[in-house]
């Protein structure tokens, strides 16, 4: 019982990951990113083929960093450059990214078991070899979504930060304070692209493996826990986006988990994901209309 | 911010009732977690083949097993929760039904060493599901015994037209060693590979267009997810379908060198069976590749095709057609 | 000092559709005047703006500002030296941030925007200050979001964001038709008061012949592209609405408006 509240858990905090990366793209920027899709099996696959190389596992990190970062870039300069439109700019590099993880890691790449991975390799098993590797992987993972969330909260603090809000909030207000906005959205898309491989490494490493359909419908699961997230959240001002973000990816995943306890088929699954996200939006919208009735 | 708090702690109490709930259930009886990567015929087979197996060993459901079996819907974050599940759950045993399946049984395995048997999979070396406390069967293709069955069926053809994804690693393989041991039997390979099953029907075209001979399935998931379709255009023009698996066959493709996957499963099911009785332990029994395969063909396709059966096939054959 | 020299601007060039907007249209505008531009609608007001913000692409012609050409640089660079003030109130504002971050975004308007704190608290009184110019209570709100402003409340702070850096020109498109005659009378006299306490060059664009001869120091009837009034310094100075309504009335009419 309290193994699977870990591990679940364990899953809503690495892909908090994700939905970070979702919320900068949706939330802020607006911009429905499909690169998801591929650039977070990207960062399993860069992760993969590292870690069987004989990488440290701490490098695997930077470098799923780096790969999701120029994917984002890819996608920016598709749609901010030569025009396409934001849909269809993800699309491409996400279908362009399919054949490069293939490239870099096959269809498949496992990472035996002999390999240490982050939740295995020192200092986490010189300061936490006493506990069961579950235990780890929720330290870890903790500890990395924890680190992610407040650099985000500062960032979005910065001079920076406040750029890339304001492009989402008003793109034209960005060329009136003299800056590219152009530029603005591509930043923001290898910002939030960076951190979906960083997610995919994770899952590459807690997994031990990549798969070259491991990306399929990520993008959607993110805008599933973005907006069950902010929500919830709603009413709360001064809940940051980031915390919406992490509560949203625990949720889904204790949801997901309740279903399979309780055996439900996997062909509902899927079914009952949308009923879910289908009442989370409409108690939310009452809420609203709630309050402004009262106010 | 009241209201949150309380819906928060409403939503984890119904969580906690409900992993409660779940978690106690019959403590006494050794639990078996199977974990299948989708609904599929093939893989229905091993699963239904896999209790049979436990049942000839002497194993009663109920009394000396239950079985938790779950379906991924292909989606490899499910297949994570439900190993995960399984190990929270302190299963005697998990049963990866495809690759994908296995390897989130054996990544959530890790910690508490529980054993892993796994099925379908062709290449457990290549997916390192080979060390550990892992063992299983292989569903490695007879691509030798199917190029031979060609010949014999179509003494004239050429080229063979094969469709495959290029993401299915079971599929890359053999499309791999179909090209290399083509040339022996007098053939050559045409393979066109998809990325999705949307894209099947229309390299099925491609392939008729290049006028191949006949076409040889794999046991792709999105290939043989349309088959129907597949065979309706290829039946249009006339060329033969070889099928990888009785299932294929039954659904309309001339023949097929291929395993049974239901033999298969009961193959699975016997080792799982040595494991739970405690004969053997799973990091000792090495996994096994099915050597015996089946020659499966359906007469009315045959007949269709225009194909004449020598005599030597027509007595190993067993007859394969819907009823 | 802004000049556009021979200008021309041709819509759906080649096609049946083509209209010549613009054919050889010349306009200075010196250093510290205020420029109210009048005309009907069609009569190439905003596409003149649009021109000179760099918006829309010219056929042939140059844009000038104090003789340097400014045809070959992009919309946004064009705005280190300039501010606008939009129709919409909503554009010239983020409606999801503070006024405190909503300064601070104009405040750092053109400098390079790193990674170093974005809300400076040192300059708060400053913005304070500049708020409260306005009179409308605004420099208490500091920590509320502008979508929970009203339209003139948010114009205003649109005003003085346009106006916090130093410009050469501050641009006014209509910036007063989207809000209620008692709003925008009051958005008007602080436009007004803040071009006169920056010493601003503004051209403004506006519907309102009361506002064009009330205000500025110079004014500029459009029709078809071409500047059929230019009245400045004394002439302005004497005139009364009534004198432009009759030649507005006629080219309007002319027009069908």
């Amino acid at each position: 019982m309290v193994d699977l509240i870990i591990s679940t858990v364990t899953q809503g905090f690495i892909y908090a990951l994700l939905s970070y990366g979702i919320y900068i793209t949706y939330k802020i920027l607006d911009f429905p990113d499909l690169t998801v899709d591929g650039s977070f099996p990207l960062g399993a696959a860069v992760t993969a083929l590292l870690l069987v190389k004989g990488g440290n596992p701490y490098l695997t990190l930077l470098a799923a960093l780096a790969a999701g970062a120029l994917a984002g870039l890819v996608t920016g300069i598709i749609h901010v450059c030569f025009k396409v439109r934001d849909l269809l700019a993800g699309i491409i590099t996400m279908t362009a990214l399919f054949s490069i993880n293939l490239q870099i890691a096959g269809s498949n790449l496992a990472v035996g078991r002999d390999v240490a991975t982050l939740f295995t390799a020192e200092p986490v098993k010189t300061l936490f070899g006493s506990l069961s590797l579950l235990q780890r992987k929720l330290i870890v993972s903790f500890f990395l979504m924890l680190l992610v969330k407040l650099l985000l909260d500062l960032y979005f603090k910065t001079k920076n930060g406040l750029l890339l809000r304001a492009a989402g909030d008003n793109e034209v207000l960005v060329t009136s304070l003299a800056k590219d906005k152009g530029k603005v959205k591509i930043l923001g898309l290898v910002i939030a692209n960076a951190l979906v491989a960083l997610c995919g490494c994770l899952v590459c490493h807690e997994q031990r493996s990549f798969s070259a359909t491991m990306g399929t419908g990520q993008m959607v699961f993110g805008l599933a826990t973005v907006i069950i997230g902010t929500t919830i959240f709603k009413k709360e001002g001064f809940v940051k986006g980031t915390t919406a973000a992490v509560a949203g990816s625990v949720i889904y995943k204790i949801c997901i988990q309740i279903a399979i306890s309780l055996g439900l088929p996997a062909n509902l699954l899927k079914l009952v994901t949308a009923v879910l996200f289908l009442v989370i939006l409409v108690v939310g919208n009452r809420q609203k209309g709630g309050g402004r009735a009262n106010a | 911010m009241k209201k949150t708090v309380k819906r928060v702690v409403c939503a984890v109490a119904a969580a906690v009732m409900v992993f409660g709930g779940a978690a106690c259930g019959k403590k006494e009886v050794p639990v078996i977690g199977i974990s299948q990567y989708g609904e599929h015929s093939s893989l229905d087979n091993c699963r239904n083949g896999f209790l049979k197996g436990l049942e000839d060993a002497g194993l009663k459901e109920g009394t000396d097993y239950s079985v938790d079996y779950q379906n991924a819907g292909f989606d490899d974050n499910i297949c994570t929760q439900i190993g995960q599940n399984f190990s929270a759950k302190n299963v005697a045993l998990m049963c990866g039904i495809a690759t994908n399946a296995a390897t989130a049984c054996f990544a959530a395995a890790e910690d508490k060493d529980i054993p892993v048997i796994f099925t379908a999979i062709s290449d457990p070396v290549e997916a390192k599901l080979d060390k550990g406390n892992i063992t299983g069967t292989s569903d490695k293709l007879p691509i030798e015994a199917q190029l031979d069955l060609i010949r014999k069926l179509q003494p004239d053809a050429k080229t063979i037209g094969i469709l495959y994804t290029t993401s299915e690693p079971n599929s890359v393989s053999a499309i791999k060693e179909y090209q290399e041991k083509a040339g022996a039997y007098g053939f050559t390979i045409e393979a066109l590979g998809v990325t999705a099953q949307s894209e099947v029907t229309q390299a099925t075209d491609t392939l008729i267009s290049k006028k191949v001979d006949c076409f040889s399935n794999l046991t792709d998931n999105n290939v043989v997810g349309v088959l129907s379709s597949v065979l309706e255009k290829t039946n249009e023009a006339g060329i033969p379908v070889y099928g990888s698996e009785i299932e294929q066959v039954v659904k309309g493709c001339v023949a097929a060198a291929g395993i049974d996957y239901y033999e298969l499963g009961r193959q699975t099911g016997a080792m799982a069976a040595k494991v739970l009785k405690g004969e053997a332990k799973t990091s000792e029994i090495p996994y096994e590749t099915i050597t015996e395969y089946g020659i499966y063909i359906n007469s009315g396709a045959i007949t269709e095709m225009g194909i004449t059966v020598p005599e030597d096939v027509a007595e190993k054959a067993i007859e394969a057609q819907e009823e | 000092m802004l000049e556009m020299r021979h200008i021309s601007k041709i819509y759906n060039a080649g096609t049946i559709t083509q209209m010549c907007l613009f054919d050889d249209f010349n306009l200075t505008v010196g250093d510290g005047e205020f420029v109210s531009v009048v005309g009907s609608n069609g009569s190439g007001k905003t596409s003149m703006l649009n021109i000179i913000c760099g918006s829309i692409p010219i056929d042939e012609g140059q844009v000038l500002i104090n003789g340097q050409s400014i045809d070959r640089m992009k919309e946004y660079e064009r705005y280190r030296r300039m501010g606008r003030v939009y129709q919409n109130p909503a554009l010239g504002t983020c409606p999801n941030m503070t006024i405190l971050e909503n300064m601070s975004l104009a405040d750092h308007k053109g400098k390079r925007f790193g990674l170093s704190g974005g809300v400076n608290k040192a300059r708060a009184g400053y913005y304070k200050e500049q708020l409260a110019g306005l009179g409308l209570g605004l420099e208490d709100k500091m920590n509320v979001k502008l979508g929970a402003l009203s339209g003139g409340q948010r114009q205003a702070v649109s005003l003085v964001m346009a106006t916090l850096t130093p410009l050469d020109f501050l641009i006014l498109d209509e910036h007063t038709a989207a809000l209620d005659p008692h709003t925008a009378e009051i958005i008007m006299r602080l436009t007004d008061q803040v071009v006169k306490e920056k010493k601003l060059t503004a051209i403004m664009v506006t519907h309102n012949l009361r506002y064009a001869v009330e205000y500025g120091s110079r004014l500029l009837m459009m029709d078809k592209g071409k500047i059929v009034m230019d009245k400045s310094g004394e002439e302005k100075e004497t005139m009364v609405t009534d004198d432009i309504l009759h030649v507005f009335n006629r080219i309007s009419i002319e027009c069908g408006n």
